[in-house]
């Protein structure tokens, strides 16, 4: 009989293990995609009448475009395990120094909505549940069918077009011209007020979610008899709710806690590229288009890497929280 | 505790600066140095360096940091004096020498000397461990031009051959030897001034400097405190204290934008005018016309004889080369295709008919007097029947002699909505004279490999950037270039009209007599509209709208709107 800690540990490995075969085949698969789809990065420089013919070979050989794709990919996956993650073409600089203000600016964002659907969610659900069938209640639920049906990027194109018409809040990007000036307060509220459109479009759709599974788990777990018998006791309401029930109702949420940590990363892409916000998203899609394949690899392998994180995670909070599960 | 030398000189300096400013200048100058002028750009730059900077997002910001020798006049195009005074050629049109200006300082108070200009040539241009395509202009019939410093303020370029846009390309920016020899002699220019620079490191002649830079957000530059150039009465330049540019994903963020007052000025597309005139008044902003565009808009057939030698294959169908090697459906193309509509409809009537090989943006070397094809269609008809189509089975499609239906893939690339535009109104236009067109829209990728390496195309819509000197488009005109777009790359020219444009381009490129130029060029202009190797559409006006804001504004036909900007001030 293995201890518990000997158990999880033994488990973390495994799981560590799998994620970098997993990481190895997201890894190849993208890079022949990249490499299978016709052209290269030197395509819009082929256009120029200015630019001779050796030059573009004398690039060709200095980006290795003109070695077969299996080499490329060895030759990359030889510099990662060095620490390398290699050379973006189109910025000319190692891509390391290319994804992390843009990682930051993405986080900041991801993590502006994640903030704001977790503390508007749960306390929605649970009151919801609390004055189930009421007026309130019934608004709420549907409101959060509208919400739900409604696509994320419709949602920040909604809000772009009221922003544009009323001018009460900034058409997009991360701050207004100027903003170097500013004092850190005044760069901040900027800031702020930038982020609200993005965070509200990210984040409205996780927020009707969220509260509609939130309000079942209470509603499930009020109806439990141990919820009876704490009443029959005559233990006070908000200590039955709050101690009892809460505990109990919110353990499927942090599952789900886990998942929306790994897609922090990943999920904004495409509202970036709506509301113009400055993060990993807009740039993949730059690199995507240009060929800048480095910079494609990085960006995939970070995404890659905290999801990986992210659900091992939320595994291991799962069987921190809920006793009555086991790791194997 | 000690202050370190260094930063006490700056500290000092910078204050004698600051007294300087307010000394130096008359009064009614002073309300002048102060305010900002925000543009928007629609992607990165790439580099702050500007010998390897490859696009325009690059050179949009280097242009403020860099200079060189000779410029160009933005009203006239002629070559006027930059950091060079004066210079003289020797008669054999083979050696030059220039004379820099007195007292020349680089930004970071070092002088400028005739070895800076060795130094750019010799040392980076020349150098092949840097890869950068001012190599390929200044390389000439193979050989490399030599340049020699005669002493602090004069330095001299010898010609292998006789080289007519030389003065032009003396417009090349220059950079520091003091800053830049470490890096060279390391092998590490190639990576030196990139975007993850040091904006204090970067030095230029300018009259801008880099200030911050941050991806996907903004660069802001910040006036050189030595720039040479003086107002009329002395003042010190540029006015402006600020230049922020504001990185936008998309050209409709940038409108957005200017409306909502963020931006001072926004380079327009005719499909904006409609929203952007009737506001003028309202929004306190002007916009302003600067005639035709430079680029080009064209559909251009594949007239390739070449055989795919991997597959055995002719790279477009012998009967359809056949067709497309014809003048007579090349002519009946060009009368079938509506500039007129294009105009009106993708547009917003805000453009020109095309029919020179040159666009009237380029100055002095456009010829007005081609040949044009007027909107016919029975004209269009006409040729195609005498070319032997008919429509023998009543479907509105024509066949050949043999039955072959005329039909053949048009493509462009589909992420340029203009372009997709004017490629099916050329598709109905088509389709009215009995032709069968499949329009196909593929990645610009795509469409690249299409044109440069596997040939494998029917005909394709597409634009080129211009330069006002038709020289930097040999690359598309000679027979043996590799932008040669309907037959790339011949070893000996396949027709004889390729011929006869091959010489013009060899003999005007060795030609320094303006007059004698400009009649070599529009011969050039003229055996293409008469050959049509590529039909022209249309061009699109230039238009920018500006906030009326800005004193000493002068919009410049060739310059644009900003081209004075170190004379610019904020009312």
């Amino acid at each position: 009989m293995t201890r518990p800690y000997e158990r999880m540990g033994r488990y973390i490995i495994k799981r560590l293990l799998t994620a970098v075969a997993l990481l190895l085949v997201m890894s190849f698969v993208t890079f022949m995609l990249m490499r299978l789809t016709p052209g290269n990065y030197l395509d819009t420089l082929r256009l120029d009448p200015q630019i001779s013919k050796d030059t573009l070979a004398y690039y060709e050989k200095l980006y290795q475009l003109d070695k077969p794709a299996w080499q490329q990919y060895l030759f990359w996956l030889a510099g990662l395990v060095r620490g390398e993650f290699g050379y973006s073409f189109y910025y000319n600089v190692p891509v390391a120094k290319i994804i992390g203000s843009r990682l930051g600016n993405t986080f900041i964002l991801s993590f502006a909505a994640f903030l704001l659907t977790w503390m508007l969610a749960i306390p929605l659900g649970i009151w919801a549940a609390l004055n189930r069938g009421r007026w309130g209640d019934r608004v709420a639920q549907f409101i959060s069918y509208i919400v739900l049906s409604l696509p994320g990027f419709f949602v920040a194109m909604v809000l772009l077009f009221w922003a544009s018409t009323t001018g009460w809040l900034p058409l997009g990007g991360m701050e207004s011209p100027g903003a170097e000036d500013l004092s850190l307060w005044a760069r901040s509220w900027d800031m702020f007020r930038h982020l609200i459109i993005p965070a509200t479009a990210l984040s409205l759709g996780s927020i009707a979610a969220l509260q509609k599974i939130m309000r079942g788990n209470m509603l499930d777990v009020l109806g439990r008899q141990y919820i009876l018998a704490a009443r029959a006791r005559g233990l006070p309401e908000h200590r039955v709710i709050y101690v009892h029930a809460l505990r109990n109702a919110i353990n499927p949420m942090i599952t789900l806690l886990g998942y929306e940590f790994s897609a922090l990363l990943s999920g904004a892409a495409l509202m970036e590229i709506i509301t113009s916000w400055p993060g990993l998203g807009s740039l993949m899609l730059t690199a995507v288009r240009s060929k800048d394949i480095y910079l494609v690899m990085a960006s995939m392998m970070m995404g890659g890497v905290l999801f990986v994180i992210g659900n091992l995670l939320a595994d291991i909070a799962l069987a921190k929280a809920d006793p009555r599960i086991q790791i194997k | 505790m000690r202050i370190p030398f260094k930063t006490l000189k700056s500290t000092v300096g910078f204050f004698l600066l600051c007294s300087f400013v307010l000394w130096g200048s008359p009064a009614w100058a002073q309300s002048r140095y102060n305010g900002r002028l925000v543009l928007a750009v629609t992607s990165d730059p790439k580099s702050f360096n500007p010998i390897l900077a490859k696009e325009t997002s690059t050179t949009t910001i280097t242009a403020h940091i860099f200079e060189g020798l000779t410029t160009v006049d933005p009203f006239t195009l002629k070559v006027i004096p930059n950091l060079a005074e004066s210079w003289d050629s020797s008669r054999d049109g083979l050696t030059w020498t220039f004379v820099l200006r007195e007292g020349l300082l680089w930004s970071d108070g070092k002088p400028f000397t005739s070895e800076d200009v060795v130094f750019t040539f010799e040392d980076l241009i020349f150098n092949d461990d840097i890869p950068n395509s001012s190599r390929d202009i200044f390389t000439l019939a193979g050989k490399q031009i030599r340049v020699e410093a005669v002493d602090k303020r004069t330095v001299q370029f010898v010609l292998p051959v006789k080289f007519a846009p030389f003065l032009r390309s003396l417009g090349q920016e220059l950079l520091p030897k003091h800053v830049l020899a470490d890096a060279v002699r390391n092998r590490k220019f190639s990576f030196t001034w990139g975007i993850d620079a040091k904006s204090a490191d970067i030095v230029g002649m300018g009259a801008y400097l880099l200030a911050d830079y941050q991806p996907g957000r903004r660069i802001v530059l910040r006036p050189n405190p030595y720039y040479w150039k003086k107002g009329a009465q002395g003042e010190k330049l540029p006015y402006i204290q600020k230049i922020e540019y504001v990185i936008v994903p998309s050209m409709d963020v940038g409108l957005l934008k200017f409306l909502e007052g963020s931006l001072d000025a926004y380079t327009m597309r005719g499909m904006d005018y409609p929203l952007l005139k009737p506001n003028e008044k309202a929004k306190d902003f002007t916009v302003y016309d600067l005639g035709p565009d430079m680029g080009s808009s064209f559909i251009t057939f594949n007239q390739n004889m070449g055989v795919n030698s991997k597959t055995n294959k002719p790279f477009v169908a012998a009967h359809k080369q056949g067709w497309f090697a014809d003048i007579r459906f090349r002519r009946s193309v060009a009368h079938a295709v509506d500039k007129k509509r294009i105009i009106e409809i993708v547009k917003n009537g805000l453009g020109y008919p095309q029919d020179s090989a040159e666009s009237p943006g380029v100055g002095q070397f456009y010829c007005a007097d081609v040949m044009k094809y007027a909107f016919d269609l029975d004209a269009s008809r006409a040729l195609l029947k005498d070319m032997g189509f008919t429509d023998k089975d009543g479907d509105g499609v024509l066949e050949d002699a043999e039955g072959r239906k005329l039909e053949f893939n048009l493509y462009t690339n589909a992420d340029n909505g203009e372009r997709v535009d004017v490629a099916s109104i050329i598709r109905s236009d088509l389709e009215r004279v009995g032709m069968k067109v499949n329009l196909q829209l593929v990645e610009f990728n795509t469409l690249v490999a299409k044109l440069t390496s596997t040939y494998d195309w029917d005909a394709i819509v597409l634009g080129l950037t211009g330069s006002t000197d038709p020289h930097f488009g040999q690359n598309v005109w000679r027979s043996s270039g590799q932008l040669h777009l309907w037959n790339p790359q011949q070893k000996t020219p396949a027709t004889d009209w390729e011929k006869r444009v091959d010489a013009i381009f060899e003999a005007a490129g060795q030609e320094f007599d303006e007059g004698k130029r400009k009649a070599y060029y529009d011969q050039y202009q003229k055996i293409v509209a008469e050959e049509l190797p590529v039909i022209y559409t249309a061009l699109s006006a230039r238009l920018t709208a500006v906030k009326n804001k800005f004193g000493n504004l002068k919009p410049a036909p060739f310059g644009g709107v900003f081209h004075n900007l170190e004379e610019i001030y904020i009312k």
